[in-house]
């Protein structure tokens, strides 16, 4: 029998998509209407897909219940939701083109997970790991949501030096607006991060003891955790801004974009949930 | 006798401006004159238009070319024209007059094409034809078309989407960099008339904080008065430009006023904070070699002009589709028009009809007054029903004929055979 879970998962997914097309339809036409329509499609999707989460975390098993298809749903939830706040915030719909590929990504790896792996093995499961991975999978989607800004300002910032900004100009934000996207992602995104991954460190030393950061996957966190912080330290301390901030933001998404697939699909790690 | 709309006027493409001018003031002079105009036999309804770039009168009159040479010559002594300039006055009819006139509001056969202002001096123009109670059932059903036409030609196409004036196309740039204007500072270098025009569109897009810097500084202080701004010598530019964040230079000046060492220091004192300089000014104002800065958009007169050409380009483009919409509301007033031409004769066969049955209803309610009022009501529907279908085929075959503008013997037959004139 289909659970009403697996209906509500369905519609978020395909307004995903909807939503997705108007945005690749809005660059294609550069009409930025489209991307206003796809956002409330967005939202729906946002919507059925807080449903979908709320009918798990009721589910009669528990936590134990929650897989691999709930990590990447509520790893998707948490970036939809922040694109959507901030739309309240600024005029950016445009902003969804190239943030909603990584919710939609999210969301076909999630189909593809039936049941999955449990999320959190139960012999693990306390307070702490849950506080580590909600402000780790919070923190990650302020970065992308940082560097979906950054990459657009590089793009509007390369029509503006070429003094053919166009039609493509006129549809994508203001490098002021994008700038500052980069700013409050870093800013938030970074403490976050933090406190999520003192909270896992604090768990693993008490429950492993020695041998945890021998994990891959904690080492290269860290490494990319310090190039975030690299980068936040800059941007407040020294003053970088706009096109520097924005390439470097984008370098470091890949570094740990590139880290998360190497390690998922070349180490054995504990953290092996998806 | 058929109805006819027409426009009489000339504008800047069929007259010099300075005929245009001559018109424009005879035409002020001339007091009351939609009262003198509707005292013109033939003349039904009559709207004036006059701008700096037209003087136009719309005008429903009868089907005769002779009231159209009494307009012609009312212009002629009102601009007391010269015999070489009544050739510059235009006249169209009918159809083609209505579609001037949806070009004309909207702002199809502006100098710049999809201005905005036609339309609210067209709106300006109506607005005193109404207090002066010249217009009627046509012209004001024309005007409303027009304004219809015009908000359509502005919403379905981007005839009006992008600026095509430098100054503009700068105050696009800086929202296109900095988001919102506001709080933004301006730094003017020189006081040329088109950085001052510049400045003033940032203002009024919300860019406060408006600084001065000039050789003479008595003159910049005029400038910075104007726009509540302060005034300083070119020796202090050093200083200002790190607080500016848009730069507007066009000084005289034979060499650069502002170089790239400058900004580089600039940049740093106000920690990258993005910095827009418009250089207007011939030769240059400002190092090119600044564009070279990160954070730094340095746009020269050439680089704007290049995307007013383009927007006007893009302009032209939105134009055919604009001619289509005008082309539709055209057919349908017209089609509206046509149909009016058998209106009050299908009005006035249903009145007399309406008051034969009253008079028959009142003449019978003496015997009527036994029945039950639901049998009267019976007997009421029954004598309507029977006057209705007699009056149906009539009434049809003259809408019929009037969408074809065919139908004036058929309307005057009706008259005749129903003595609706009697």
């Amino acid at each position: 029998m289909v659970s009403l879970e697996t209906i509500m998962f369905a519609p978020a997914l395909a307004c995903c998509v909807l939503a997705m097309t108007g945005y690749l339809l809005s660059l294609l036409v550069k009409k930025v209407s489209l991307a206003r329509g796809s956002t409330w499609i967005l939202a729906a999707s946002f919507v059925f897909l807080s449903l979908y989460l709320l009918l798990a975390a009721f589910h009669s098993t528990g936590w134990d219940y929650f897989g691999s298809r709930h990590f990447l749903s509520i790893y998707a939830w948490v970036i939809a939701g922040i694109y959507l706040g901030l739309q309240f915030k600024t005029k950016t719909r445009l902003l969804g083109a190239f943030i909603v590929p990584f919710i939609l990504l999210l969301l076909i790896a999630a189909a593809g997970y039936g049941s999955g792996k449990n999320l959190v093995p139960p012999q693990w499961q306390s307070w702490l790991t849950n506080l580590h991975l909600v402000l780790a999978i919070a923190g990650e989607a302020l970065f992308i949501l940082a560097t979906a800004a950054s990459a657009m300002f590089i793009i509007q910032n390369g029509l503006l030096k070429r003094k053919k900004p166009g039609k493509m100009g006129r549809l994508l934000p203001s490098l002021g607006e994008l700038d500052r996207i980069n700013h409050l992602g870093l800013l938030w995104g970074f403490p976050l991060l933090t406190i999520g991954m003192i909270a896992g460190t604090v768990y693993a030393a008490f429950v492993w003891g020695g041998q945890w950061p021998a994990d891959p996957k904690v080492i290269w966190s860290f490494a990319v955790w310090a190039v975030y912080g690299f980068l936040l330290h800059q941007r407040l301390a020294i003053g970088w801004k706009g096109s520097r901030i924005a390439i470097l933001s984008c370098v470091a998404f890949l570094l740990f974009l590139s880290s998360a697939l190497v390690i998922r699909f070349c180490f054995a790690t504990v953290h092996n949930f998806i | 006798m058929k109805n006819m709309i027409a426009v009489v006027g000339l504008n800047y493409k069929t007259a010099p401006i300075d005929v245009l001018e001559k018109l424009f003031a005879g035409c002020s002079r001339e007091g009351n004159f939609p009262a003198v105009l509707k005292a013109i036999p033939g003349v039904h309804e009559i709207l004036h238009l006059s701008t700096c770039n037209r003087v136009e009168l719309v005008v429903s009159t009868d089907d005769d070319l002779r009231v159209l040479d009494l307009l012609k010559s009312f212009l002629v002594r009102s601009g007391a024209l010269t015999n070489n300039e009544v050739s510059c006055i235009y006249v169209h009819r009918d159809e083609d007059a209505i579609r001037h006139l949806f070009r004309v509001a909207s702002s199809l056969d502006s100098l710049v094409m999809g201005e905005a202002q036609i339309l609210g001096q067209v709106k300006e123009a109506y607005r005193w034809a109404l207090t002066e109670n010249s217009t009627g059932i046509i012209l004001n059903r024309l005007m409303h078309r027009a304004f219809r036409t015009a908000k359509r030609v502005r919403t379905e196409t981007g005839i009006a989407a992008n600026p095509v004036s430098v100054s503009f196309a700068a105050v696009e740039l800086a929202k296109k960099i900095f988001g919102s204007l506001a709080g933004k500072k301006t730094l003017i270098i020189g006081a040329g008339e088109m950085a001052e025009l510049t400045c003033m569109h940032l203002i009024g897009n919300g860019a406060e904080e408006i600084t001065v810097a000039n050789r003479s500084t008595a003159q910049a202080e005029i400038l910075a008065e104007k726009y509540h701004g302060r005034a300083v010598g070119l020796g202090t530019l050093d200083e200002v430009l790190c607080d500016a964040d848009i730069v507007i230079s066009s000084t005289g000046a034979p060499s650069y006023v502002v170089t790239e060492d400058m900004v580089r220091r600039c940049l740093r004192k106000r920690k990258n904070r993005l910095l827009f300089l418009v250089d207007i000014a011939m030769p240059r104002d400002i190092d090119p070699a600044a564009d070279g800065i990160e954070n730094v958009y340095l746009y020269n007169i050439d680089h704007l002009q290049d995307i007013v050409d383009e927007n006007m380009k893009s302009r032209r483009r939105e134009s055919l589709k604009a001619e289509q919409i005008v082309h539709e509301e055209v057919a349908q007033y017209f089609n509206w028009l046509k149909e009016l031409e058998a209106v009050p004769t299908i009005v006035s066969l249903r009145s007399k009809a309406e008051g034969i049955v009253r008079m028959e209803m009142e003449k019978a309610s003496s015997w009527m007054g036994s029945l039950e009022s639901e049998d009267r009501d019976k007997v009421e529907a029954l004598v309507n029903g029977i006057v209705n279908k007699i009056l149906h085929a009539p009434m049809t075959a003259m809408k019929e004929e009037s969408a074809e503008f065919q139908s004036q013997d058929i309307v005057a037959a009706a008259r005749q055979l129903f003595r609706l004139d009697d």
